[in-house]
């Protein structure tokens, strides 16, 4: 049966910090490189999983007010940190489940980027890191 | 042991476990640099006293 997932009230952390309210959209890929293991008398392609290379990309609202977007991320740049997303904000369970990466390094901040009119939004991905799933 | 100061981290005046965050993979230092949380602990110097000691 098909289901449609409408997440309105995602959770997201960043370095221990709630960032819900200035986040807008988030992707993590959870990816692993396919090492190809095609031996002689297979008929066709075959991989294994190598190493992790997970990632985190994340929209959000800039702010240069204290506690906000920027001194969050500020000192995160070229560090790693940890961040963690839940679908919802409700207890962590098999159907909320949270993920989180663990060790991920955050390559560049956009500190400014606006338009006329618009509220300055910024987007930035946190690359590597150990990748879990809690249930509970 | 630091004190949570934002709320985005936690309820503000509650203690917050330094250590455990640090082996969680938390960025501590960028807690404290940003105001997030406070430690009563003196920071360490970016330099340090040369032995000014002459024979």
């Amino acid at each position: 049966m098909a289901t449609t997932t409408y997440l309105s009230n995602p959770t997201l952390t960043i370095n221990s910090v709630d960032l819900q309210d200035q986040c807008h959209s988030a992707t993590l890929t959870v990816k692993y490189d396919a090492l190809e293991s095609t031996a002689f008398g297979g008929t066709s392609r075959v991989y294994v999983a190598g190493l992790g290379d997970h990632e985190l990309t994340v929209e959000l609202y800039m702010s240069y007010a204290a506690s906000e977007t920027y001194s969050t991320l500020a000192s995160l740049v070229g560090s790693t940190t940890t961040v963690t997303m839940k679908p919802t904000s409700g207890a962590t369970s098999a159907t909320n489940p949270s993920f989180t990466l663990t060790g991920t390094y955050l390559e560049a901040l956009p500190v400014v980027d606006a338009k006329l009119g618009e509220l300055s939004s910024i987007s930035i991905t946190f690359k590597g890191g150990t990748y879990s799933v809690a249930t509970s | 042991m630091a004190k949570i100061i934002s709320p985005r981290v936690g309820t503000p005046g509650d203690e917050y476990d330094e250590t455990a965050a640090a082996e969680a993979g938390i960025n501590v230092e960028a807690l404290i640099e940003h105001g997030f949380i406070s430690t009563s602990k003196p920071r360490k110097s970016a330099k340090t006293a040369e032995d000014q000691t002459q024979e």
